[in-house]
């Protein structure tokens, strides 16, 4: 995976640019669809409990990979959709939005074996051809993202001060 | 809707997530195609002379023989085995991460056909891990300038200051 900032700024650049075509989409969609892109991570919890410690525990097989997948991504957004007082299914779609541009951002790196993982389950375990862009720490990554939101930011806030 | 209801309906959905996570560890070794850890540790002489996928952390390299020795580890991230991959010009120091695809020898070697340098030492984890806490902090920086916590209803509103055209979703 990239890393985050990365994954956010991606997030930030769609989200604002859609808010230019449609006029209900606020800046607080482009902030939840922000934190969408975060969901798929928060697998990432695996650096402080293991899997192990967790099979061991309760005595059933783990694996918290399941959370960066759209399985896993479209149950926390549920649970996010729940956390804001109103309008829980624009919630819903903003932060699957932002989960799914991480997912496939991850889709294009580089794999030695040249598919991508298996980021469709449950739905399926396919892992579809990768082009192999980049490698998780490239920094030329974020170098591209960040100018890329940099300049969506800029031109986003002139067309608000025409407005 | 109220807020018993709500945090009754999140604390399902924990439930499950967590079933999703048990379901995954289930199912992934019998569907994803490459051994696992747990798998080469137990069951090495299955996968000898089959072309799998390898991640592990770097422990040694020899430029001049084309190898490197890479430790793969199990669902406890203790190590559950330790391969010499052959045929890899990777540049890489101890303590990076690579990828490598190739064939498995029963002598716990591998002849890579592919090898690929996540890491190319262990600054550049650390370099993705700072990255990431900027993200993480960006995003809900961000999200609170448009949002705000009502502690009252365990929910977060709108933002009165935010005056732009809004959508009954």
């Amino acid at each position: 995976m990239a890393e985050l900032l990365s994954h956010v700024l991606i997030a930030y650049t769609i989200f604002t640019v859609a808010r230019w075509y449609v006029e209900w989409f606020t800046k607080r969609w482009v902030a939840m669809g922000m934190i969408g892109a975060l969901l798929p991570d928060l697998s990432r919890i695996g650096l402080f409990v293991t899997d192990a410690t967790i099979e061991t525990t309760l005595g059933v097989p783990f694996n918290i990979g399941a959370v960066h997948t759209l399985g896993g991504i479209s149950i926390l957004a549920a649970i996010g959709s729940l956390v804001v007082a109103d309008h829980h299914r624009t919630a819903f779609i903003l932060l699957v939005a932002g989960g799914i541009s991480h997912l496939l951002t991850d889709g294009l790196k580089i794999w030695a074996d040249g598919a991508a993982s298996a980021w469709l389950y449950p739905f399926s375990w396919y892992r579809h051809p990768t082009p192999g862009l980049y490698v998780s720490s490239d920094y030329r990554v974020l170098v591209v993202v960040g100018s890329i939101a940099l300049i969506v930011a800029l031109v986003d806030r002139r067309i608000i001060h025409q407005q | 809707m109220r807020t018993g209801l709500r945090v009754a309906v999140c604390i399902l959905l924990l439930f499950g997530a967590f079933g999703l996570c048990i379901h995954y560890g289930a199912t992934y070794d019998t569907n994803w195609p490459h051994p696992t850890g747990e798998q080469l540790d137990t069951d090495y002489e299955e996968y000898v002379d089959e072309r799998i996928l390898l991640i592990g952390e770097v422990q040694s390299t020899d430029p001049v023989d084309e190898t490197l020795t890479i430790e793969i580890t199990d669902d406890a991230d203790e190590v559950a085995a330790e391969i010499e991959v052959h045929d890899t010009t990777a540049t890489v120091e101890p303590g990076g991460t690579v990828q490598a695809y190739g064939t498995l020898q029963a002598d716990e070697t591998m002849t890579a056909s592919e090898t690929v340098v996540v890491n190319h030492g262990p600054t550049e984890s650390q370099y993705k891990l700072a990255v990431s806490v900027v993200g993480i902090l960006f995003a809900i920086g961000y999200f609170l300038t448009q949002w705000q916590l009502n502690l009252q209803q365990l929910t977060f509103d709108q933002r009165s200051n935010t005056t732009e055209a809004d959508h009954n979703g």
